[in-house]
């Protein structure tokens, strides 16, 4: 059984290409995969950053084929942009590159955000509706359930999701580092801008509850409080504000700082002592540099910031390296019970012919020999003990050396030796004084393959 | 058997600090946990070493300078697991292990050459003085180590450096220094009261005027003033971070340094 992975990401193409190949719904596409002849099962990914099909097949060039038509006749939406070919946009991936990198996506090692979390429940919803269309099988079910696993590991066993990478998620971070709880404090928002807005989800996130907004425009500060279930208040009340606002988050436009050093100095002594932490995400500045100078303020400014995220960011490629083996011990695991699999038609095969020959002897044995009917069955259990023993020594390292790259040729020898791919009877000898003849004297220990002798 | 314990729990909380170092450095909830089972394993043996107190000839009593570091770095153990069930307290143990260590370590290799105890048959004085007082010191200790990690911290934010996620907050940090100093002032200042009754039943005055009363009398009223300075006048956190590890240091100064540079 092949594997092939067809489909493009961000780095394989513009969004102006990946947004017209958006799947809502992926189980009619699947329907129609699982349709064609080729492919045996199929899984189909879609994100904003990525659109990809992976199949499992018998006919892998037959299954590329049907993929690359697949995206250009039934997944595209409208026409691509004017100079853009599709077979540039997308990659190809066969066998053991398409387990790894099927573990690097789930594993977020291949995500524009690494280690961002949002891509294993992603994943997993698109393998629940390959399974509810009946399109996921034993394979690709094994394959999503390792890529499952293998994310779990990296997550577990590397940092790669541990700091965060975007402005307003360093923030709350940050403000972790003094506060350790945020359903007691209280926040006082000086703007009323997207910036605000999305630092004050990340910490409302977090539990904070007490948000007061201070705005220019007293309007639109209302427009926010109603959002957020918060105050609105003037510019003017900031100093008075400030005496109990634990967060101080600032973002309006302007030439000056909106909160100075003796302001904040004021503040902190009407506080005594409680610390503050200040984000000013303005540019340029709304809050004076040296109110970091105060005791028991901490305040973080848009460069600061991002220069922590960029540091988060470093630690996050770094811990690739870690995250990488994990997928390659993984994607090993993967193609050693791939490889177990090929061994399963010459296994059946083996023992469905041993135990014929068996049936077969017995058959022909038995009436000549005489017994009554428990005798019969001594001899019918004995027989079967003999194959079984026999057998269980080919048959165990056969499983074993199927796991590893050469045990395609253990296969290949077991088939030849047995005649598997021969009728039964040519293979068997339709006389058995045949091998008697040919083994000599030792012709009574492959006794199996004679008559039984009265 | 005093000191095999002693050397056990020494080792015991050496491992927890390098564990608890391990678990700063790398992912996953497993090395933490172990450097905290570490330390209260070390911390029940340490304990339980002091049961042995007696069999040890001559017997070192609990007022000798090595046993009563030993047993305030015991009671210091004990006192931090009580905090660490908090959340995030647990990275702490980097900071509390070593302190452990060399507790355990002084008492493994200076209790053979302890001094017998003289107790002028004082009654329970003594020891109750000392069980006060190593007590009220260990968790002062706690507050000194939660201070110098709450300076180190705001440092690190004030220069705008990340501080690692497995870290306590400020917050928490600055709650520690407070039932520290909550709890351990009372305990040194019955500590201190116990040690006045003891000297009245052995010498018939409480005051005899020695460099060890004298110092940590003076370490008494300094503190003291912090706590004042802290529940009466609202201190600042990073204030009473300072004032937590400086008091501490006079407070060890005054109880085991008078005594060494004497």
């Amino acid at each position: 059984m092949r594997l092939v992975l067809v489909g493009m990401n961000h780095r394989s193409a513009p969004l102006a290409v990946r947004e017209r190949f958006a799947v809502e719904d992926p189980a009619p596409a699947l329907a129609k995969l699982v349709a064609s002849p080729e492919i045996e099962e199929a899984v189909l990914f879609s994100t904003c950053n990525r659109v990809e099909v992976l199949v499992s097949t018998r006919e892998a060039e037959a299954a590329r084929v049907r993929l690359e038509s697949f995206f250009a006749r039934e997944l595209c939406l409208g026409q691509l942009p004017a100079g853009t070919r599709l077979a540039d946009c997308l990659y190809q991936l066969h066998d053991g590159p398409a387990v790894r990198h099927t573990f690097r996506v789930a594993s977020s090692i291949d995500s524009l955000v690494i280690g961002e979390p949002q891509i294993l429940g992603q994943l997993k919803d698109a393998w629940r509706a390959a399974v509810e269309c009946g399109a996921c099988g034993v394979i690709l079910g094994r394959l999503m359930s390792r890529a499952f696993a293998t994310a779990k590991r990296v997550r577990r066993e590397t940092r790669i999701a541990e700091r965060p990478v975007s402005v307003a998620r360093v923030a709350v971070d940050l403000a972790r580092q003094v506060f350790e709880r945020f359903d007691d404090k209280r926040a006082l928002l000086v703007g009323a801008g997207e910036m605000i807005e999305l630092a004050l989800e990340a910490l409302r996130s977090e539990g904070l509850r007490g948000v007061r907004v201070a705005n220019r425009t007293r309007a639109r500060a209302e427009e926010l409080a109603e959002r957020f279930e918060a105050e609105a208040h003037g510019l003017d009340e900031i100093p008075e504000l400030l005496c109990d606002s634990d967060v101080v988050l600032t973002c309006i436009g302007g030439d000056g700082p909106v909160l100075s050093r003796e302001t904040m100095a004021a503040a902190l002594h009407a506080r005594r002592g409680r610390p503050v932490f200040v984000i000013d995400l303005g540019v340029p500045r709304n809050v004076d540099p040296a109110v970091n100078g105060l005791d028991d303020v901490y305040l973080f400014d848009l460069d600061d910031l991002s220069g922590v995220a960029e540091e988060n960011a470093e630690e996050r490629r770094r811990e690739t390296i870690r995250a990488e083996a994990i997928v390659a011990e993984e994607q090993q695991n993967f193609a050693g019970w791939l490889s177990a699999l090929q061994a399963v038609p010459t296994i059946r095969d083996l023992r469905t012919r041993a135990e014929a020959i068996r049936d077969a002897e017995l058959e022909r044995g038995l009436p000549r020999l005489g017994l009554d009917e428990r005798q019969r069955e001594g001899v019918a259990a004995l027989a079967r003990a003999i194959v079984n023993k026999v057998l269980h020594t080919p048959l165990s390292r056969l499983r074993r050396e199927a796991e590893r790259e050469e045990g395609v040729v253990y296969l290949e020898v077991a088939r030849t030796l047995f005649g598997l791919d021969e009728e039964p009877d040519a293979a068997a000898g339709s006389d058995p004084s045949e091998i008697d003849a040919d083994e000599g004297e030792g012709g009574d220990e492959g006794g199996g393959h004679g008559p039984v002798r009265g | 058997m005093l000191i095999a314990l002693h050397q056990l729990a020494a080792a015991l909380y050496l491992a927890a600090g390098v564990s608890g170092g391990m678990a700063l450095a790398s992912p996953g909830a497993r090395a933490r946990r172990a450097s905290l089972v570490l330390l209260g394993v070390g911390a029940l043996l340490h304990l339980s070493s002091f049961a042995f107190l007696h069999r040890a000839q001559p017997t070192p009593a609990l007022t000798d300078l090595p046993a009563a570091a030993s047993l305030m770095a015991c009671l210091a153990m004990l006192a931090y697991l009580a905090f660490a069930r908090r959340a995030r307290w647990d990275a702490l143990v980097v900071w509390v292990a070593p302190v452990g260590f060399l507790g355990a370590f002084v008492g493994a290799l200076r209790l053979p050459h302890a001094v017998g105890a003289d107790l002028f048959g004082s009654g329970s004085w003594p020891h109750a003085h000392v069980l006060l007082a190593s007590a009220g010191l260990a968790l002062l200790g706690v507050a000194g180590v939660a201070g110098l990690a709450f300076l180190r911290e705001s440092s690190q934010l004030k220069h705008k450096r990340r501080v690692g996620a497995r870290l306590p907050s400020l917050e928490t940090l600055d709650r520690v220094n407070v039932v520290a100093l909550a709890v351990g002032f009372p305990l040194l200042t019955l500590g201190v009261l116990t040690g006045m009754l003891w000297l009245e039943g052995s010498h018939g005055s409480p005051w005899s005027g020695s460099a060890h009363e004298i110092w940590t009398t003076f370490a008494w009223g300094i503190y003291g003033v912090l706590v004042l300075a802290r529940f009466a006048a609202r201190q600042s956190a990073r204030n009473a971070a300072l004032s937590a590890v400086g008091g501490f240091a006079f407070l060890l100064f005054a109880v085991i340094g008078v005594g060494i540079v004497a």
